[in-house]
């Protein structure tokens, strides 16, 4: 296996989901998001939640992340469960990376540290130097609409990794990009997580990307949501997809991917 | 060509067509420029009305007075309705339908329950003031990006991180607009209020110069009207550029 040293792979759960459901009310009905979801995850995992559109990936990111409630079950984060968004072990980057447009991109970074109360100094001082691995090192003092797409959900990383939790959530964070963009931004996601060693959930609709950046990819059914599947991937970085391996892992994941996608178009 | 001498351009065309135009009618009527600015002379030189720096005062302090009524009011009572849901759907629709009755109908109102004097000048700026701030609240806070809002939740941000670092940074651009017609709403309505009806203020002093028929005094007796709301309104320019600059 080519590659740094695997990741300590520790059996201790930093993340317990344990069957969780939830259930929309809309004009035309209610709609099941998610039905019954259990999932532990390791820390230090880069664990990947791939389906088909609608199936409630994002709604079961929002429930670790203590922005949605479940209807029944709950959620733990090292055995405590989440009542509400708690910055100091979860971070969040969302598809639409919400930078604030009245402030540059490094007082965008310091968002966080600011609502938790850190000195102006200070946050200065974590967010500049994050600048740099960003590679937004020039664009410290430029507003968002300066910035190009791929910088901007750099700039939404940056101020999910300047807060320093353990945990980063992100909810199909390269989904807007082009594809070029987002193989680029995927490696250098990926250099980030085994440098700072976060826990990562990462939702995506990209089956290129769950192949190169996961350890292990969760498969979701068509509304309502369950877990249809887990493939584990080999540890190596970078993950070779000519590799005989990947070739088959890819069938695999496509296989049970295509079935959901299909009932998921049939059903809208 | 620069802006400013396109902009004499006009001015001197004006003035001269002004001058043409009072001197082949009645000039005791049309009051041409060649008598307005010698009159003005007499105003600013308290010749005509020496006691024009009182009623300018006044006039001003009622501006000041209903405009700070208008902006309290109007955010007050916008926050209120915009924050709270079920306020907003109970109040919301009274509120629109109001603004639409043309403000003057209440004058009368205004003066019986307030008297002659300042009270009811501010009561009036007050009221045609505090519709375009209160409105201006209310779309500004439907004009706040909800995403933000939720990345602020998500930072662990309380309701009034939320409100300081998100909500109002974001309606900043609508509510200065709304501030700024708020404050041209309550000059206008002090001044229209004054000359409804006063003892004092710059609007009684225009009613007693076009009652005795002195034109050229009241000529220009509007002119430093106009400059006391231009300038108001310059400033308000000022400051909306400066909030928009920082929003935009």
């Amino acid at each position: 296996m080519s590659g740094p040293p695997a990741r300590p792979v520790s059996a201790v759960e930093l993340i317990r989901i344990e069957g969780v459901s939830k259930r929309y009310e809309t004009a035309s009905g209610a709609v099941d998001a998610i039905r019954d979801v259990s999932l532990a995850v390791r820390p230090g995992e880069f664990c990947t939640i791939i389906g088909p559109s609608g199936c409630g990936k994002s709604t079961l990111l929002s429930m670790v992340g203590g922005l949605v409630s479940p209807d029944t079950g709950r959620v733990l984060i090292e055995t405590r469960p989440v009542t509400g968004p708690d910055p100091k072990r979860v971070a969040t980057v969302f598809q639409d990376p919400g930078l604030f447009p009245w402030r540059t991109a490094v007082e965008n970074v310091e968002f966080g540290l600011e609502v938790q109360g850190v000195g102006g100094k200070r946050r200065r001082a974590v967010a500049t130097e994050l600048l740099g691995p960003l590679g937004l090192r020039r664009f410290a003092e430029k507003y968002p609409r300066e910035l190009s797409g791929g910088m901007r959900q750099r700039v939404a990383i940056g101020r999910a990794l300047a807060v320093d939790a353990q945990i980063l959530l992100m909810d199909e964070p390269f989904g807007a990009l082009d594809e070029q963009t987002r193989v680029l931004m995927g490696e250098w996601l990926l250099d980030i997580w085994r440098r700072t060693r976060r826990t990562v959930i990462f939702v995506t609709h990209s089956l290129h990307e769950a192949l190169a950046l996961s350890s292990r990819v969760v498969v979701m059914t068509a509304r309502p949501g369950r877990i249809k599947s887990v493939i584990e991937l080999p540890q190596g970085y970078p993950r070779l997809m000519e590799s005989a391996e990947l070739v088959t892992l890819r069938a695999k994941l496509w296989s049970e991917i295509r079935d959901e996608s299909l009932r998921a178009m049939g059903e809208s | 060509m620069n802006i400013v001498a396109i902009r004499a351009v006009i001015l001197v065309a004006i003035l001269a067509l002004w001058e043409i135009a009072a001197r082949v009618g009645n000039p005791l009527i049309y009051v041409p420029p060649s008598a307005a600015l010698p009159a003005l002379g007499e105003l600013l030189r308290l010749r005509s009305y020496p006691d024009l720096p009182e009623h300018l005062a006044l006039t001003a302090q009622e501006i000041v007075v209903a405009y700070g009524l208008a902006v309290a009011g109007g955010l007050g009572v916008g926050f209120a309705l915009g924050l709270h849901r079920v306020l907003g759907r109970a109040y919301g629709p009274i509120l629109a339908a109001l603004y639409a009755v043309p403000s003057v109908v209440w004058y009368p109102s205004l003066m019986l329950f307030f008297g002659l004097d300042a009270a009811s000048k501010i009561a009036f700026g007050f009221l045609l003031g505090f519709f375009p701030v209160t409105l201006a609240v209310l779309a500004g806070i439907r004009q706040v990006n909800t995403h933000l809002v939720t990345v602020a939740r998500s930072f662990g941000a309380s309701s009034t991180t939320v409100f300081t670092k998100v909500m109002v940074p974001g309606m900043l651009f609508t509510l200065m607009g709304g501030l700024r017609t708020g404050l041209a709403l309550a000059v206008i309505g002090v001044i229209v209020g004054e000359i409804l009806g006063s003892k004092s203020g710059m609007g009684s002093l225009i009613n007693h110069a076009y009652g005795l028929f002195r034109t050229a005094d009241y000529v220009a007796l509007v002119i430093v009207t106009l400059v006391l709301i231009v300038a108001s309104d310059a400033v308000a320019s000022l400051v909306e550029r400066r909030a928009r600059r920082w929003t935009a």
